[in-house]
């Protein structure tokens, strides 16, 4: 009766083998890897309200300091105690979902993101998909004609956009589109899903200036890698017809690489992000950052704001490797 | 010699002399324009918001100063400020890197790796950012920004370049020679790392000419009045509907140097590339 709920000695070993080669696997290094980066993001965050030159409280009441508003500015600040219990408390609270205090208007920091980060979220994801619109018959082409004019053309054209400021192109879209043509507003944004799209979408433009260049020359260069491979040629002389030879035989296995870009590419959009939404007078997660951050020097705020724009960069980065192990197994970790 | 000067001639693609070409240029034109120009860059003496003519080419800003004269006073200053941005972070990030290859101390490597890519996990601009909030805004600020976000880049280019360099033949014959580690690292692989990290920063040129100016149109970087091309085109954001040059020119000018740089860093890596 008492031995039925025990496992058997060889349960025992096939469960110490499911953990071994789960320790072994792809996602369980993927994890180690985005939680050591999460760590040192943290770590990072954290040093970054040491590196003010000099007493940041006292540099920042000047003489309006009072015995009671440099406790409560080093409370905020979490400049209480020694380093290492600063550190512990900083942890514990962001484990806790607590990114801080706005010095400013005593606000929670959770409450600014909570409420920029959708605008954010949406000008990425409008952008992501207007440049995956014209990304990827830009890249089949250019691999199809490649050596021809078009893929000269192609090259100078992507040089130009990866040169060109986002913040010149945003200002010169809004001197033609908004101005001009009158097709889209000059700034400001509504939230609220389709009527936003009306706001987001020369911004998305201006963004995608960008973006396209990256994506649609690495896919040139994997669909090209990827028409090299002997199966296209039998799908050539088999006679299949082009589209279903582009689509399934051409596209498919050479959006691998340009997945496993994802989270260096998020982290190019977010940069972008802030200097955008100041452009286009978004109120968003950047316009926050620069705005509160720099010009009203609100130290936990912009902590807290760079704290949840790396995890992005991590989860995205972590999510892409796991997607691109799971589209292609014959990419290996680096 | 005669004969491998011929052969660099001749190697030159399109993609390098067009690029030489337009940096030269507008270097030609930043050291020339604020020498001979009538105009102060700082003062305004013209009619304010006047339109592009034979006395003012670029036209003039709302405070009357000559917006010709302005640009290329910006771009001085901008070539040089992405010069150091450029220079600093290369030198110590190639050294760290080169020195975390080496060395055989895993808990100092295990936590520079850490530091490092938790640096590199950060949006660029977006850490950058942060250091000049913290700092506050300015030349310095942006100067120690920009190296303390980009160094991890190039440390992270030279240990993967040390860790080959480690492995390799010659490296492995100094040990037999007998050769102390820090003369190996100075003299073997140093020299080697650098050729790797300098021509990644011929293409990371670019994207921190472009971060200077967009820090300052941020008005995270140069203030006014100092004449710099983002700061230039923030002022003139305002008027941009009904007086487009202030706004349009120093873009313009900002445009060509990322793409002649662009080009020199294409043009140059590939050959690099090729060679090898």
């Amino acid at each position: 009766m008492n031995n039925v709920n025990l496992p058997s000695k060889q349960t025992g070993f096939l469960l110490l083998g499911t953990y071994l080669s789960f320790l072994n696997s792809r996602a369980f290094q993927n994890l180690i890897r985005a939680l050591l980066a999460t760590m040192g993001v943290l770590v990072v965050t954290f040093t970054l309200i040491h590196l003010i030159p000099g007493d940041p409280v006292e540099m920042l009441l000047g003489e309006a300091a009072t015995e009671e508003l440099v406790l409560e500015y080093r409370r905020i600040l979490g400049l209480e105690g020694s380093l290492f219990d600063q550190f512990i408390s900083y942890l514990s609270s962001v484990v806790h979902g607590d990114l801080g205090t706005s010095l400013l208007t005593r606000q929670s920091v959770n409450a600014v993101v909570a409420r920029t980060l959708p605008l954010t979220a949406w000008l990425i994801t409008v952008t992501i998909a207007m440049s995956l619109l014209m990304a990827i018959p830009l890249g089949i082409l250019a691999a199809i004609y490649r050596g021809t004019w078009f893929d000269h053309a192609f090259r100078v054209f992507t040089s130009i956009s990866l040169a060109t400021p986002s913040f010149y192109s945003g200002l010169l879209l809004i001197l033609f589109f908004a101005i001009q043509l009158k097709l889209a507003p000059v700034a400001g944004y509504n939230p609220g899903f389709p009527g936003n799209l009306y706001y987001l979408w020369l911004p998305a433009l201006t963004m995608s200036g960008a973006l396209v260049p990256i994506l649609s020359r690495v896919l040139q260069s994997s669909i090209v890698d990827t028409m090299e491979q002997e199966f296209v040629e039998t799908a050539i002389v088999r006679g299949l017809p082009k589209s279903v030879l582009v689509w399934r035989y051409l596209l498919r296995p050479s959006l691998a690489p340009t997945i496993g870009l994802l989270g260096y590419i998020i982290g190019q959009l977010l940069s972008a992000t802030v200097v955008v939404e100041i452009v286009f007078n978004l109120p968003g997660m950047g316009t926050a950052l620069v705005v509160e951050g720099v010009l009203l020097r609100d130290y936990p705020l912009v902590q807290g704001i760079i704290l949840v724009f790396a995890l992005i960069v991590v989860i995205v980065s972590f999510l892409s490797d796991m997607l691109c192990g799971w589209i292609d197994p014959r990419t290996k970790i680096s | 010699m005669k004969l491998s000067k011929i052969a660099f001639v001749k190697d030159l693609n399109h993609s390098t002399i067009c690029g030489l070409a337009i940096v030269m240029m507008i270097v030609f034109l930043s050291i020339m324009v604020p020498l001979f120009s009538p105009y102060n860059p700082l003062v305004g003496v013209s009619e304010p918001l006047s339109a592009p003519s034979l006395s003012n080419f670029f036209g003039t800003d709302q405070l009357g100063r000559d917006v010709f004269t302005r640009t290329f006073a910006s771009g001085r200053l901008d070539l040089m400020l992405a010069l150091i941005g450029v220079a600093g972070p290369l030198f110590i990030g190639t050294l760290l890197g080169a020195i975390l290859g080496t060395t055989r101390s895993s808990l100092v490597v295990w936590f520079w790796l850490m530091l490092i890519d938790a640096i590199n996990a950060f949006p660029f601009i977006v850490l950058v950012i942060a250091i000049v909030a913290i700092m506050g805004p300015g030349v310095s600020g942006l100067l120690i920004g920009l190296t303390a976000v980009n160094w991890a880049r190039y440390a992270k280019i030279a240990r993967a370049r040390a860790l080959i360099l480690r492995r390799s033949d010659f490296v492995e014959v100094t040990r037999v020679l007998g050769y102390s580690r820090i003369r190996v690292l100075v003299r073997h692989i140093l020299p080697n790392v650098f050729s790797e990290t300098i021509a990644y920063g011929l293409s990371d040129f670019v994207i921190v000419v472009l971060a200077v100016s967009a820090l300052s149109f941020l008005g995270a970087g140069v203030r006014p009045p100092t004449a710099e091309w983002g700061a230039m085109m923030a002022d003139g954001r305002v008027y941009l509907q009904t007086h487009w040059w202030i706004t349009v020119f120093p873009g313009l000018a900002l445009s060509l140097a990322a793409i002649g740089v662009a080009l020199l860093a294409h043009g140059l890596v590939g050959r690099y590339a090729g060679e090898k």
